[in-house]
């Protein structure tokens, strides 16, 4: 259904939220913004972009998976093991960018199939996204429009708000979208035909503002990338490389992880086995307990990057890892442009 | 007024003549404003260089790649690389020579002197211009910095845009080189640690308060260990497999690594990393700040490399980068010493 | 709800064998299920054993899966991981996890000869195989088995290969000669050169040191066998198992899931990043 919610009723909706979790934009003592947990102040949606995307939400930085106590008694040795799956938690997450929430139908993708990730889904049921669409491209090198999204993309979302000034276009694009909306039906009023046009005539302008484009997209870029693995390119482009972990872990469709055991107490034996974000940039992502690193430099690792986001992904789920939110290219230290090199790629040998 | 044509001059000689491998310098970036670094291999590529307040990187880093390279090379070129530098990296320079990770003939310098200028701190800058996208930042005659935006020119003291530890800095010129451009001139810094002195001042409980919301923000991406030059170690505590592992290594080397730091991104682990970066950079540090401009959270890490820098010029008089021959701080010994304990 | 992928199943240890001992000692574990909550698997595929406080470690189960009443694992002391696991006695707990992977295609290969070639610990993810054909040995042609290792200390399954010699062709190497040692002398790329098995309806299961791999290949090319009628295993740095912690992977192959079992004619198309 379509709404509109006059600005300064955003707070009243939220008050009326009042058994979920509520996180929103906020900046905290620097220039960035990041997610935090709406307090009673008031909660506005005037953010340009979060640094952490909203997948930190759905798929935390550390999870535990399981904890475990060996006891001896009487030389009888016990070993528990428990599972911890995330408790009941609502939580619905406000400004969220078009991108990061298509990012998270990727992860909904990644964790599920043959094998279902409980902790994934436990906090992806119960988390419902309001996105904001972007009238102006948060930072200059957005370029959703590569890759199969727009500045008003839905998927993903639960509901989608436009800013038009002094109110907000609301489309609700899932039950629990629908929900939200229902819990505070008094503060919503039926759009004018007028609301509907300047909805889309916002859309549309945001799109012209995207200046940044990548040559090839999807299928054909994949089908490019696939000629070019034994590349010097890749040697190239990855020589400002510093091998940091920046446009992985900010990224917000990238998901790899290690799994580590973290031991409290060594007698009795007590501790956690839990997950955290491991990436594909750190020379020890790959490393074998031998030593020998298949991916042993800068270049193969950039390497895997790229594939993983434009090739791999694009032949598994049909689909590309990447939703050009920008932040691996705006927040290199070095300045290592994706956009640069996969054009440096489509523009191979022509 | 420093003008990096000379430096590019010999840059096209030095790669035309085959006597550098590549030479490390700054281009303009294609991600927005900022210079990028760019690594030229062929005489005709040197015009892409580009010399402005935005070249902020600390190009020294990558010396500790090039090492790298050869050693992991069944026949490597031997012949140094050129490198650009400022003040600052070229102090870097001088500890990785001082600590014998590189040889001088592994480099050849090409020094700017940042005169009465320095680098930009982009969120001085964000909050000048309300958001609005420099496209130029130039220095100009007057000392002064000249940005032009999209629609419009301005000019600002350099106090308003440079970065932090520009501000505070010693030596705004190479104290090393082959090739210089610019002027070597002292800029007069009345507070070197005024930075510092302002953390001090805030009360302990407030300070702690302070920290530990800031090192809570820490993703452990490790940009600012990776961002810096002295951070060259293999094997380095926060890793999950030490990087000096070989094939010789026995399984119970490899089992008795201990685990020092666990891999969560939690306020105890964050605090063991941070400071055990700080320690390992006491009296090595040169300031160049590029630890916490890499740092994606705006996490201050650059106090606590600053905090030590201080400490060991009031205890020990020892000042870091100055000059490679000097013994390294903490490999050093003397009679004067006033702690007694080692005699 | 089921429990979490994630979760290991608690399993006993009922029997340690030392295999080879020294630097690169290797052991083998027999274990069974502490709550007769087991799983069946088929051969070649894998398991995660946990070591609680020390991690998990990804490891191939050496047992057919014809035989119900154990699981068995051989084991090279290597890391963090399998460290513990080697200090681990008769009675003590770990954590099993699986099973995962593809495993050997052996049903398709009902009626031809199997050339068995190991190297080292090589010889642990074919034995399930190996030990599967030879139980079922009706349904399959010649069994032969070419395995090596450094020296005559560095054999794996002693016993076991006295044993199977009585039943089977089995060819023996060393690397360097020994004063005792009465069989080949040279690296097992070139006892296989040496003994020339046909590549007639025989499918060859290599498994080893990559460089083994690479020269046993060479060598079963020289002697026309089709790339088709090549298996190997590839072994990456593991962590989930379930082909989502995205680091094992080659190409857009996780060799978690859809590994570790190939024939050369499908590796010798993906990247080199193994």
């Amino acid at each position: 259904m379509e709404k509109i919610l006059e600005k300064r009723s955003l707070q009243s909706w939220m008050k009326k939220l009042d058994s979920w979790t509520i996180y929103a934009p906020r900046k905290d003592g620097s220039e960035r913004w990041n997610y935090g947990i709406a307090q009673n102040d008031s909660v506005g949606l005037n953010f340009t972009v979060t640094t952490l995307p909203a997948k930190a939400l759905v798929f935390p930085q550390r999870e535990v998976f399981l904890e475990f106590l060996k006891t001896v008694e009487e030389s009888q040795e016990t070993l528990k093991v428990n599972e911890v799956i995330p408790g009941k938690n609502p939580v619905v997450i406000f400004g969220v960018r078009p991108c990061d929430a298509r990012a998270v139908s990727l992860l909904d993708r990644v964790f599920s199939g043959d094998f279902v990730d409980p902790y994934y889904w436990a906090r992806r049921k119960q988390t419902v996204l309001v996105g904001l669409a972007c009238d102006t491209p948060p930072w200059e090198n957005c370029f959703c429009l590569s890759t199969e999204g727009s500045p008003h993309s839905e998927e993903g979302l639960d509901v989608l708000l436009t800013d038009l000034g002094d109110k907000y276009f609301v489309k609700t694009l899932t039950e629990n979208g629908e929900k939200l909306v229902n819990l505070a039906k008094g503060l919503f009023k039926e759009p004018r035909l007028e609301d509907k046009k300047k909805a889309k005539a916002v859309h549309a302008e945001a799109e012209k503002k995207i200046v940044r484009r990548v040559k090839r997209a999807k299928k054909d870029l994949a089908a490019k990338l696939k000629g070019l693995f034994d590349s010097p390119l890749w040697d190239d482009e990855s020589m400002s490389c510093i091998r940091c972990g920046i446009c992985t872990y900010l990224c917000p469709s990238c998901h790899c992880f290690d799994i580590n055991d973290e031991v409290d107490s060594v007698s009795p034996l007590r501790g956690k086995r839990v997950r955290t974000w491991d990436n594909c940039q750190f020379p020890d992502f790959t490393m074998h307990s031998s030593g020998h690193n298949p991916r042993p430099d800068k270049a193969s690792r950039l390497r895997q990057r790229l594939f993983h986001k434009f090739q791999y992904f694009v032949e598994i789920y049909d689909k590309t890892m990447c939703t050009g939110c920008g932040r691996c290219i705006s927040l290199c230290p070095v300045g290592i442009d994706i956009i640069n090199v996969l054009d440096k790629v489509s523009d191979h040998g022509s | 007024m420093a003008k990096i044509e000379d430096l590019k001059e010999e840059a096209r000689k030095l790669l035309r003549e085959g006597k550098i491998k590549y030479v490390i310098g700054y281009a303009a970036g294609t991600n927005g404003w900022m210079a990028s670094p760019i690594f030229i291999k062929k005489p005709e590529d040197v015009e892409k260089l580009v010399w402005d307040p935005t070249c902020v990187h600390n190009l020294s880093r990558f010396l500790v790649d090039e090492k790298r390279r050869k050693e992991r090379e069944k026949q490597p070129d031997k012949r140094p690389v050129g490198i650009f530098v400022k003040g600052c990296d070229s102090r870097a320079i001088v500890v990785l020579l001082q600590e014998k990770f590189i040889d001088r003939n592994d480099v050849y310098i090409l020094g700017i002197s940042c005169e009465k200028g320095g680098v930009v701190d982009e969120h001085k800058l964000a909050r000048k211009l309300e958001g609005k996208k420099p496209k130029k930042i130039e220095l100009g005659d007057k000392g002064q910095l000249v940005v032009t935006t999209a629609n419009r020119k301005a000019e600002f003291p350099v106090e308003e845009l440079l970065a932090e530890r520009c501000l505070e800095c010693r030596a705004n010129f190479p104290v090393i080189s082959d090739i210089m451009s610019g002027e070597k001139i002292k800029r007069t810094v009345e507070k070197p640690f005024g930075s510092v002195e302002k953390m001090e001042r805030m009360p302990k409980e407030e300070r702690w308060r302070f920290w530990k919301e800031q090192l809570d923000k820490c993703i452990r991406c490790y940009a600012c260990r990776s961002v810096c030059p002295m951070c060259y170690c293999d094997e380095c505590v926060v890793d999950s497999i030490n990087l000096a592992v070989s094939a010789d290594t026995t399984a119970e080397e490899k089992a008795d690594k201990v685990k020092w730091i666990q891999r969560s991104a939690e306020s105890s682990e964050n605090f063991v990393y941070h400071f055990v970066r700080a320690i390992h950079l006491a009296g090595r540090c040169i300031d160049c700040g590029e630890c916490e401009r890499a740092c994606p959270l705006d996490i201050p890490v650059r106090f606590l490399n600053k905090k030590l820098e201080r400490e060991a010029k009031e205890l020990f008089g020892y000042e870091v980068g100055f000059d490679p021959a000097q013994p390294s701080l903490v490999s050093s010994f003397r009679d004067d010493d006033p702690e007694d304990f080692i005699r | 709800m089921d429990h979490s992928v994630y979760i290991p199943k608690l399993a006993k240890i009922i029997q340690v064998k030392e295999e080879v001992g020294g630097a690169r000692a290797i052991k083998t574990f027999r274990t069974v299920f502490a709550n007769g909550q087991g799983f069946d698997h088929r051969c070649g595929q894998c398991a995660m054993l946990s070591v609680f406080g020390k991690g998990e470690s990804m490891i191939s189960i050496s047992s057919s899966p014809l035989v119900k009443d154990y699981l068995q694992f051989s084991i090279l002391k290597m890391g963090r991981v399998t460290t513990a696991l080697h200090e681990m006695e008769v009675g003590d707990l770990i954590g099993i996890r699986g099973p995962y992977g593809n495993g050997f295609p052996i049903d398709d290969w009902k009626g031809k000869n199997l050339l068995f070639i190991g190297g080292g610990i090589g010889l642990a993810p074919i034995w399930s195989v190996l030990q599967t054909a030879l139980t079922r040995k009706e349904e399959y042609g010649n069994l032969t088995l070419i395995y090596g290792a450094r020296t005559s200390k560095d054999i794996v399954f002693k016993e076991e290969l006295a044993d199977l010699k009585k039943k089977m062709t089995v060819f023996l190497s060393i690397d360097v000669a020994e004063p005792d040692w009465e069989e080949f002398v040279g690296f097992v790329p070139q006892n296989v050169s040496d003994k020339k098995p046909g590549p007639a309806n025989t499918i060859a299961i290599t498994c080893g040191p990559p460089i083994m791999i690479k020269f046993v290949i060479k060598a079963l090319k020289d002697l026309s066998f089709e790339d088709e009628q090549i298996y190997t295993t590839v072994e990456n740095k593991m962590k989930c198992g379930i082909g989502k912690c995205g680091r094992c992977n080659i190409g857009l192959h996780y060799v978690c899931k859809d590994g570790p079992v190939y024939s050369w004619a499908e590796l010798k198309k993906l990247p080199q990043e193994y």
